[in-house]
């Protein structure tokens, strides 16, 4: 195995925490374990080169695979959310902007108690997103970048104490980009959401996020820490280089 | 003597006499009831699942005429049909997704599998091989009232539970890991909306047949999603468009003189063609300049 640093830990009660984590397809491990925990009001961006397994990762900790060895442990009644990474939903579904973000208001069962109108928060929600303008309009109909808002402010109605977002701006020009981190980052400090993003733009996570969380499968190496000391270590550079040899933004 | 074509006053007549009360009746009721569950069957890309349930419940009967005639087991054919039709539906509520293969390849194999067995047993009992198409498959033309008030039962449960549980439904239809990780029983949404389907196709097959059923869970749903863009109209759409199909097929059967399965399937079908026209008309128009 390889080197799993940690470089911090704070003293507040966990909301979610990785064990000795090893996530991977067919019992193989893709990165070597990860300890992780994950407190209120936490920004952490989880970054590194395509097919180093940070989808795996996280998909692993959001309990949709099952880990290869260690565990996740999550507070009992913990509200998380999901914004996944590409555009995964159904093409077809006949669904109206606004109808996909009032689901994230169902949590478990709450289906089944009747809801005779949509709540405010739907629209409250569309108005921080900056989705307002196209929740009349078909899911279906808009671009990728709206499905993107569209799905950060099902977020925002789901209230979450922990946010889970897989690349949630992919699809967002750098000016879009900017405004959904921002919108996620007022997120973190007015309600205490914790999140835990993954991204690809270098200079946003350098922006917002308090620890990072690096993969590198070529050298075996996870590494988590502050976003500065992440960012100035020497894997970091190995994998960011910049022409003239510095560690370079990328998008 | 010239063939004279039916009338109003003999279909009324009929009607007073109460046979055709009952074939109307059933074809409007599962006409809306498969309208309705349709579209969650086309949504899932699962439309083969109906001819498919129905081979599964040929094989329960099947076998339950091999249990009584080779092993003295006194099964009921009806309840064969309806537990192999169960069963045949709670593999596609197993996580599919993760093979490497789509859930409509499953679905053929499934259906495969179910049409051999059923040929295989049925060439052990071949005696009672003409029986399982009798209780399996009714016709549109007389019904049953027994079969129209099984429909009945198990179409107002099944809209029940489809009613109740709508947001959890289509939130894990949708986008079923977001849903999963908001804590929503996704397996057992899907378990258990399939098994209402399944019990709605396999007692309205018995009741009116495979075609007209196979249409009634097909074609208003498609013509519901081409006209709307949201999904408590498209299912409003289809449950009315299919209603329409069942009753309105009943009496085009009438009065031309067709068979009434296909003529609810030739209905049904119409609209869809007509929903095609009126969606080809709205995208020419919004190429018009204005």
């Amino acid at each position: 195995m390889s080197d799993a640093a940690r470089i911090d830990r704070g003293s507040d009660p966990a909301l979610l925490r990785c064990e000795r984590l090893q996530v991977g397809h067919s019992g193989r491990a893709l990165v070597p374990a990860l300890d992780l925990e994950l407190r209120a009001g936490e920004f952490v961006a989880v970054v590194g080169r395509n097919g180093t397994g940070k989808t795996t990762w996280f998909r692993t900790v959001l309990g949709l695979l099952a880990p290869v060895s260690g565990r996740v442990i999550a507070r009992p009644g913990l509200r998380l959310s999901y914004v996944p990474q590409r555009i995964q939903l159904d093409p077809l579904y006949p669904a109206l902007a606004r109808d996909v973000v009032a689901m994230g208001v169902e949590r478990g069962l709450s289906f089944i108690s009747p809801r005779l109108r949509e709540p405010a928060l739907v629209h409250g929600a569309l108005e921080r997103a900056g989705a307002m303008a196209y929740a009349e309009r078909p899911f279906r109909s808009l671009s990728e970048g709206q499905k993107q808002r569209v799905l950060l402010a099902r977020l925002c109605v789901a209230a979450p104490e922990l946010a889970l977002l897989d690349e949630p701006t992919s699809a967002m020009d750098a000016v879009a980009e900017r405004e959904a981190l921002s919108m996620i980052d007022g997120l973190r400090r007015e309600q205490a959401t914790s999140v835990l993003v993954v991204s690809h733009y270098l200079g946003l996570v350098r922006e917002f996020a308090e620890r990072v969380v690096l993969f590198d499968s070529a050298c075996e190496t996870v590494l988590v820490g502050p976003t500065d000391e992440v960012l100035a270590h020497a894997v970091f550079q190995r994998n960011y280089p910049r022409p003239g040899g510095d560690a370079c933004e990328t998008h | 003597m010239p063939h004279s074509a039916p009338t109003w006053s003999e279909l009324v007549q009929g009607w007073e006499l109460g046979i055709y009360r009952e074939p109307i009746y059933c074809g409007l009721l599962a006409g809306l009831l498969l309208g309705y569950l349709g579209v969650y069957i086309v949504l899932r890309r699962m439309v083969f699942i109906t001819a498919a349930i129905g081979q599964a419940a040929g094989m329960g009967v099947a076998l339950a005429f091999f249990a009584q005639i080779h092993l003295a087991l006194a099964v009921p054919p009806v309840a064969g049909a309806v537990v192999f039709a169960l069963l045949f539906t709670g593999v596609f509520a197993l996580p599919l997704e993760r093979l490497p293969v789509s859930r409509e390849s499953v679905l053929g194999v499934a259906y495969l599998v179910a049409w051999a067995g059923s040929v295989m047993v049925g060439d052990r009992i071949s005696q009672e091989a003409h029986d399982i198409s009798s209780i399996l498959f009714g016709t549109a033309v007389l019904v049953r009232s027994e079969d129209f008030h099984s429909l009945l039962a198990v179409g107002s449960v099944a809209l029940l539970w489809y009613a109740i549980g709508h947001r959890g439904v289509t939130f894990a239809l949708f986008d079923p890991e977001a849903a999963r990780v908001q804590r929503l029983p996704v397996r057992l949404i899907e378990l258990t909306s399939l098994l209402w389907v399944a019990l709605c196709v396999s007692v309205a097959t018995r009741a009116l047949g495979v075609l007209p059923v196979f249409a009634f869970a097909v074609i208003p749903a498609v013509t519901g999603l081409l006209l709307f863009d949201r999904l408590r109209w498209v299912l409003a759409a289809a449950a009315s468009l299919g209603a329409l199909a069942g009753g309105g097929g009943y009496l085009a059967a009438f009065f031309l003189e067709f068979p009434v399965g296909a003529c609810q399937s030739a209905v049904a079908a119409l609209f869809f063609t007509l929903a095609l026209l009126a969606r080809g008309a709205r995208a020419w128009r919004s190429l018009l300049p204005a």
